[in-house]
């Protein structure tokens, strides 16, 4: 049986770096260059960021990195997001209902698919095509909410967005909406980081979080620069935090002292 | 400044809201573990502002909302909550509460919350 081409193009792929290559997309198959891969066996793909280049990562038997022309970009993303190899559910989705525990006015349900990668969740639809990564998702719970004037069950799912706790409702059949909150929970767990955190570490992590400095959580939980050191080390070496800014502690040379002296007079 | 008096039964979320607080430049009134030593320190020190954890011993927060309401109608209480508690949260602002704060708290989160219902 003879494949329906979807697009064919000019593209990038990057193999260790850019080299130019076509692109065709059929009903079955992404080429570029020497690669084929059978779209509907597309294990999960995502944005990435390639020596400054935007470009689109997918997965199948290790990473394939291309780059689409700019205009075609999100109608190559839809298409592939769409043929992932995972299963898929009809649902009414809300994102971000929240944010920071506030409401967002502009929040809108939307008709679409829900889909399960290795990587996370996918909200499908026409307009958005959205993955949340397992890392950012806190937490799954069913609750009864008023929608429409209706009370319905929905999936409430919170996850990390810019920093900010959100909260967005998903809405569908009762039976799948159980099987998706067990699920869910059963992925989450899964993929919680597996690390024993004494009480000041988990302490040191919610300060973090609340935004407060560096002298602020050594006075707070009351240990020295060195220890608060080490614990950040530690968050970092376990892929809790990264390190944003390097501070230095400086002492004046005589020369320095000096210069102050002369200074006040 | 407004006075704001702090209510949680752990050290450490007292520790950290006053520090989130003080560095916005309001002063802390007193600090209470409990919904109990809550009632009694607001009729003592008279704060401008409530932050009231929920779950707490002897007398939850919401109890403690309730009393104070009672005593002073224009009482000006923020709930702190975690997510997922929407509903007592709804119950709380039906019983008087101004606003809540969601933990784990951001410090620009509260500080704006806390200015909203002050009016500061």
């Amino acid at each position: 049986m003879t494949e329906k081409v979807h697009l064919r193009t000019p593209a990038k792929l990057f193999d260790g770096n850019w080299m130019d290559a076509e692109l065709l997309i059929t009903d079955q198959t992404l080429s570029i260059g020497k690669k084929k891969i059978p779209v509907n066996e597309i294990e999960d793909l995502g944005d990435v960021d390639v020596e400054g280049v935007e470009a689109i990562r997918i997965k199948k038997d290790g990473e394939t990195i291309i780059k689409p022309p700019e205009k075609i970009r999100a109608q190559v993303f839809r298409f592939l997001a769409f043929n992932l190899k995972a299963d898929r559910f009809a649902v009414y989705y809300l994102d971000s209902a929240t944010v920071g525990g506030v409401v967002s006015s502009g929040a809108k349900w939307e008709k679409g698919y829900f889909s399960v990668t290795d990587e996370g969740f996918w909200f499908l639809s026409p307009k958005k095509q959205q993955k949340m990564l397992f890392d950012n998702i806190g937490g799954v719970v069913k609750e009864t909410r008023n929608i429409g004037g209706k009370q319905r069950k929905v999936l409430v799912l919170s996850k990390v967005k810019k920093g900010q706790v959100a909260t967005s409702l998903l809405m569908c059949p009762e039976t799948t909406l159980e099987m998706l909150e067990n699920y869910i929970t059963r992925l989450i767990e899964t993929h919680k980081p597996q690390i024993d955190m004494t009480e000041t570490e988990k302490e040191i992590l919610t300060l973090v979080y609340s935004g407060l400095d560096f002298v602020s959580i050594e006075n707070i939980v009351g240990i020295s620069t060195d220890e608060l050191n080490e614990y950040y080390d530690k968050l970092v070496e376990n892929g809790l935090a990264e390190v944003v800014k390097v501070r230095k502690e400086i002492e004046l040379t005589p020369r320095g002292v000096t210069m102050v002296g002369n200074a006040s007079k | 400044m407004s006075k704001v008096l702090i209510v949680d039964d752990t050290a450490f979320m007292r520790k950290l809201l006053k520090n989130i607080l003080f560095g916005a430049g309001f002063d802390i009134a007193g600090e209470a573990e409990n919904g109990k030593q809550a009632v009694e320190m607001y009729k003592e020190l008279n704060p401008d502002i409530v932050t009231m954890d929920i779950v707490m011993p002897d007398m939850s927060g919401i109890d403690a909302l309730k009393e104070i309401k009672g005593m002073d109608k224009s009482a000006k209480v923020v709930m702190c909550t975690a997510v997922g508690q929407e509903k007592i949260v709804k119950t709380a602002i039906k019983l008087g509460a101004k606003g809540y704060i969601i933990k784990p708290f951001q410090g620009p989160k509260v500080v704006e919350e806390i200015k909203k219902v002050t009016g500061a």
